[in-house]
Parts: structure tokens; C-alpha cells; sequence
């Protein structure tokens, strides 16, 4: 049983809404947080354009590893910064948003180009198997050595993340000077005592 | 050309559970009464009254649970289609995915011994 053809164009049309006006709110929100909650909308709506693409193992790993741990990430790196505060207003203001808007636009339209020029081919041959078992299958086969590699890949980064938010690699002259810088993200952990204990 | 199926379900659960949160809170909404004073602007109506603004620094063992969580995240992406095509791969796969997670004990050991897993 299928979806029938209006519900999928319904669905690819509120998903693709909803994800540019969650990406707007991203850039254009003056609150960090509610741009990182957001972030993990479009996430979302990202994997329901994958399933909708008939990759539901890609939809999978894009819900468990983007907005269940990128945007957490990207959350707990908000939360571990020092209060709100007001930022000076930097000089030459259009200037800046200019360029940055001129480089926006050349970048669309290079890429709205690209999917215009490129002759997509489509193929109609249907797999009748489920996907994530030809991906289990291909990984214990012909992919064995990247799929193990992944594994030492993950075992380096979470060796290196450990060391690097321990700060055991500081020397004791640079753990001094960091005393006055109390505006850190990551404050010497004696310095994190009682007014972030919560 | 969509054709996985049972997706016809997912659609109605997406649909169903995307409309509690505005039922509710259009009921609410609605039955809610109009009088009130500050009180009712503050976080928790009942309850303890918070100290401090919400924005404060949190600390950075979260950061530490965060990362720890991250990469056994990642890690469950790799095993999830171990474990859907399970019967059809045979014993080495099994030998090959177990070799695979031992990898990933060393990181857990060492994150233990490393203290990144306590709340000293």
C-alpha cells in the first residue's frame, strides 16, 4: 500500500514551508536558543523529505544523529555560555549585510543553475527489499573495513572531546591567565562552583 | 516515486500527535480565566518560586554527558541495520559487529576512567 500521489505533493509542499520559514527563524531570530530549536525543526523536516525520497535508513540516521545529538550539541554549547549580553553595534553595518547578501545570492544562483543544467536521471527500478537490510547486508560484506574503521573513528573523537573539556593538556601558566577570563565557554573547573551548580 | 510501505500510519500517527499540543493548548486557551495579576506572569504559577534569571551558565559536565551520548548515538546509526538484517547475516557478521562495540568498550573504559562519566 502507497501513499496516494496528492499526499505526497502535500506533504513535500508543507515540509519544504516549513523547513525554509524554520531556516528563516534560524538566521533572523535575535534569541540563540529559539535559532538552535529551530535549527532542529528543519532537521526534521529534512528527514521527512528523505523518507519522502524513499531513504527511510537516511531519515533515521538524520533524526537520531542531527537533532538527536548535533543540535543537543549545539544546545548545551549555547547553554554553557556566560549570560546574554548587548553587543556593541559594529561600524559599517549595510556594508557588511551587503556583501553578505551578495554572496547569498550568487550562491543560489549557482546552485539553482547546477539543478537546472543537470540532466537527472531517474530511476524507476523499485527494490523490494528494505533498504536498511541492504545496507546491514553491504556492511558486513564489501564495506567491513570502513564500518570497523567508523568504529576506531568514534573511539578518537571521543578520546580527543574528553581531553579537550578536561583541559588536561593547559599548562599551569595558561590555567592562571585564564582566571580573569570568567566569559569563557569553558571556565578551569575549580572556577565552577557554586553559581553554575544547577 | 514513493513506495515504502506502511508509511500511511506514520502519516496518521505524525497528524494525530502534531494536533495534542493545539488542542491543548487551544483549550486551554479558552478555559483559562482573564483575571490575574503578576503572579501568573511568573514561570511556575504554583510551586517554588525561581531564583535568578534563566539564562544563567550551565556547567560544563553536561558538555561532558553530551559528547559521551554523541558518540554512542552514532554508534547505535551503525548497528541499526545489524540488528534489522540480523537473521540473513550469520554468525561472523555477529563476530565482526561484536568486534565492532569492543572497539567502542575501549571508549567507554576510558571515559570511565577518565572521570567523564561521574558527578563528583
Amino acid at each position: 500500500m502507497n501513499l496516494a500521489e496528492d499526499v505526497q505533493l502535500i506533504s513535500f509542499g508543507l515540509l519544504g514551508v516549513l523547513m525554509i520559514a524554520a531556516a528563516l527563524g534560524v538566521v533572523l531570530l535575535d534569541q540563540i536558543v529559539y535559532s538552535a530549536f529551530l535549527l532542529g525543526g528543519v532537521f526534521l523536516c529534512m528527514s521527512g523529505l528523505y523518507v519522502l525520497l524513499n531513504a527511510d535508513f537516511v531519515a533515521a540516521a538524520q533524526i537520531l544523529v542531527y537533532v538527536g545529538a548535533v543540535n543537543v550539541l549545539i544546545l548545551f554549547a549555547i547553554m554553557l555560555v556566560n549570560k546574554q549580553e548587548t553587543f556593541k553595534p559594529v561600524g559599517n553595518r549595510w556594508l557588511r549585510q551587503g556583501a553578505t547578501a551578495l554572496v547569498c545570492v550568487g550562491l543560489f544562483a549557482l546552485l539553482s543553475t547546477m539543478v537546472l543544467a543537470t540532466p537527472w536521471v531517474v530511476d524507476t527500478t523499485v527494490v523490494l527489499t528494505s533498504t536498511v537490510v541492504q545496507i546491514g547486508k553491504h556492511f558486513f560484506s564489501d564495506y567491513l573495513l570502513p564500518f570497523e574503521l567508523a568504529s576506531v573513528l568514534l573511539l578518537m573523537a571521543m578520546v580527543g572531546a574528553i581531553i579537550l573539556a578536561r583541559r588536561d593538556f593547559i599548562p599551569e601558566k595558561m590555567a592562571t591567565d585564564t582566571q580573569d577570563a570568567l566569559t569563557l565557554p569553558e571556565r578551569p573547573r575549580e572556577l565552577t562552583g557554586t553559581v553554575s551548580d544547577r | 516515486m514513493f513506495h515504502l510501505s506502511g508509511y500511511e500510519y506514520f502519516l496518521g500517527f505524525l497528524l494525530i500527535a502534531s494536533s495534542v499540543p493545539i488542542l491543548s493548548l487551544i483549550a486551554s486557551k479558552i478555559l483559562r480565566p482573564r483575571t490575574g495579576g503578576p503572579e501568573r506572569r511568573t514561570t511556575y504559577e504554583c510551586g517554588m518560586e525561581p531564583i535568578g534569571g534563566a539564562w544563567i551558565q550551565f556547567n560544563i559536565r553536561y558538555y561532558m554527558f553530551a559528547l559521551v551520548f554523541v558518540v554512542f548515538d552514532v554508534e547505535t546509526v551503525f548497528l541499526y541495520p545489524w540488528a534489522v538484517a540480523f537473521s540473513q547475516l550469520g554468525l561472523l557478521a555477529f563476530i565482526e559487529a561484536l568486534i565492532f562495540i569492543a572497539i567502542l568498550v575501549v571508549a567507554l573504559v576510558y571515559a570511565w576512567r577518565k572521570g567523564a562519566l561521574e558527578w563528583s
